[in-house]
């Protein structure tokens, strides 16, 4: 018996990186009330917000602080230094998107009272020990966005 | 508040399956139903589902419907699906038992099902980057393995932990999964073959991380004063407690101290009336061979920082001081997410009837407690067991 004939059908097999699988957060205004922190980095200066009501420093920057609820925050410099607090390495297994920066270096960074996560470029991981100093970079996506990481000092 | 019972359980197969998801829902509901006397899909009126993220898994919501549409369950009291990432499956036996304990439930089924294997498993990996704080740890590709490398890296700088210790680990959970018919790794491994196997985040090898895993698993829970209806020998649940602080890894002030883990553990044995000692099985949460070494510090089986000379000691093989993962843990078995707490409960169950091969029963075990973490190590939720 010959294979029967189907109508044949199509779907878009090709497709731009749709958003759920975009890791970098909406910066503009219009989609987010903290573009502040966008804003600042784009002048180079890492920043959280700072409650005004009972000083509680928060990561990542809010609208509301989680102690007390107040809505009054203030954008504070935590500095373009910090100190490497652990570190890995991305051999396997990364995510999509990610696959042609692999193996790429994250980090835990402390950092003005901080410990903030992020990439850390500029060196392999046999290169780090916990306790490298290491310095804020700031790298542009294709779109214009700006996210931060951190480089080992050259 | 009533005394409520686990009269049985049932579960597919873990690992790598030729099955869909709703094809694991049907072979676990099949035998849990099978494995209870005297009750039918339509007496049960409570369904909570454990799926941690079958949006992006397998494309599919609103789950818990499905379920019980695959199993003939038709819920009149209460259904409602549970996501706390590796800890749904947990998180659908609290509120099962929460409901029957209270009496807005009779009979209800606490399931879990995770289909994780994709056509493109670069897919699956990317699923995983979304259970940290996405826009600020996801981002930089903080999935779990790197985090717990990290935690593994603190541990070795603050107390000396060694990766042949952490290595022990992965060796006595395959040891135990080789004896148990529903693993997804039924191998004995040696710390040399840990440490040979390839490197996914130093200091973390393969055989350091738990498995990507297709599972399902289902227990019915009824008022103790029913049990004996529906199974010769029930399991209870006599105590439990769950702590949190926040997703980002900011709000900890050390990777390698897990205080919500201390908080549940404390709950939950005080709610059960019970000292550490009282404990002859613990089914934690071995996502990581780092995982089980800080756990036996945080529920206090050995000081802080002792965790790796605990292992290497052999203390928590059975016959030690508390028999740790007999089932033969996440590392051994898999990790079907929202399946895994409902995956341990049911070998509890089973070890308290005698009905594990020889190698990993633990004798005339009366008390036994599971414990899953999820995100990073940022949640702990427990459940204590009595015979
Ligand atoms: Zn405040």
């Amino acid at each position: 018996m010959s294979k029967p004939e189907f109508d044949k059908v199509k779907r878009p097999e090709t497709i731009k990186l749709p958003f759920m699988l975009d890791f970098y957060p909406l910066e503009d205004e219009k989609y987010t009330r903290i573009s502040q922190f966008f804003e600042n980095l784009k002048e180079g200066r890492l920043t959280t917000t700072k409650c005004k009501r009972c000083a509680k420093l928060s990561w990542p920057p809010r609208i509301v602080c989680p102690e007390c609820l107040s809505d009054e925050l203030e954008w504070v410099d935590i500095g373009t230094e910090g100190e490497l607090y652990a570190f890995t390495e991305m051999r396997l297994g990364a995510p999509l998107g990610f696959g042609q920066d692999v193996p790429f270096c994250i980090g835990i960074v402390k950092i003005g009272g901080l410990l903030i996560s992020a990439r850390i470029d500029n060196a392999r991981y046999d290169e780090l020990k916990i306790g490298d100093k290491l310095k804020l970079k700031i790298v542009e996506l294709e779109d214009g966005r700006v996210f931060y990481r951190f480089k080992k000092p050259s | 508040m009533r005394k409520v019972a686990i009269v049985g359980g049932g579960a597919t197969r873990c690992g790598k399956r030729k099955a869909s998801w709703r094809d694991l829902v049907q072979e676990a509901g099949k035998a849990m139903f099978e494995s209870v006397d005297n009750l039918s899909p339509k007496d049960v009126d409570s369904l909570i589902v454990g799926a941690a993220q079958p949006e992006r898994f397998v494309f599919q919501a609103h789950v818990a419907p499905m379920v019980a549409e695959y199993l003939g369950i038709t819920p009149r009291k209460v259904i409602a699906r549970t996501e706390l990432m590796c800890a749904s499956g947990q998180a659908a036996i609290r509120y099962a038992w929460a409901c029957v304990a209270t009496g807005l439930a009779d009979v209800a089924v606490a399931f879990g099902v995770e289909k994780m294997f994709m056509p493109d498993m670069a897919e699956a990996q990317t699923n995983m980057t979304c259970v940290l704080d996405r826009e600020w740890d996801g981002v930089n590709g903080l999935s779990a393995p790197p985090f717990f490398a990290m935690t593994a890296q603190r541990h070795m700088h603050e107390y000396g932990t060694t990766k042949d210790q952490m290595a022990l680990v992965s060796v006595k959970n395959h040891h135990y999964s080789s004896l148990n018919p529903f693993a997804q790794f039924q191998k004995e491994i040696t710390v040399e073959d840990v440490l040979k196997s390839v490197a996914i985040a130093p200091p973390l090898n393969l055989f350091d991380c738990s498995g990507i895993t297709d599972g399902a698993a289902g227990v019915i829970l009824v008022p103790a004063e029913d049990a004996k209806k529906y199974a010769d020998t029930p399991m209870y649940v006599i105590g439990s407690g769950q702590a949190s602080i926040g997703n980002a890894i900011n709000n900890f002030a050390s990777l390698t101290d897990w205080v919500p883990l201390k908080i549940a553990a404390k709950e939950a044995l005080r709610s059960a009336k019970i000292t550490l000692d009282n404990i002859d099985i613990a089914e934690v949460h071995d996502c990581f061979t780092i995982s089980e070494i800080i756990e036996y510090e945080a529920f206090g089986w050995c000081e802080k920082g002792e965790g790796g000379k605990f292992i290497e000691d052999g203390q928590p093989y059975i016959g030690g001081k508390v028999a740790v993962n007999p089932r033969g843990g996440l590392l051994g078995c898999g990790h079907p997410l929202g399946a895994t707490a409902i995956l341990q409960a049911i070998d509890i169950l089973q070890q308290f009837k005698g009905a594990v091969p020889k190698g990993r029963l633990v004798n005339d075990a009366e008390i036994a407690v599971a414990h899953n973490l999820s995100g990073a190590a940022n949640v702990h939720s427990i459940v204590i067991y009595s015979r």
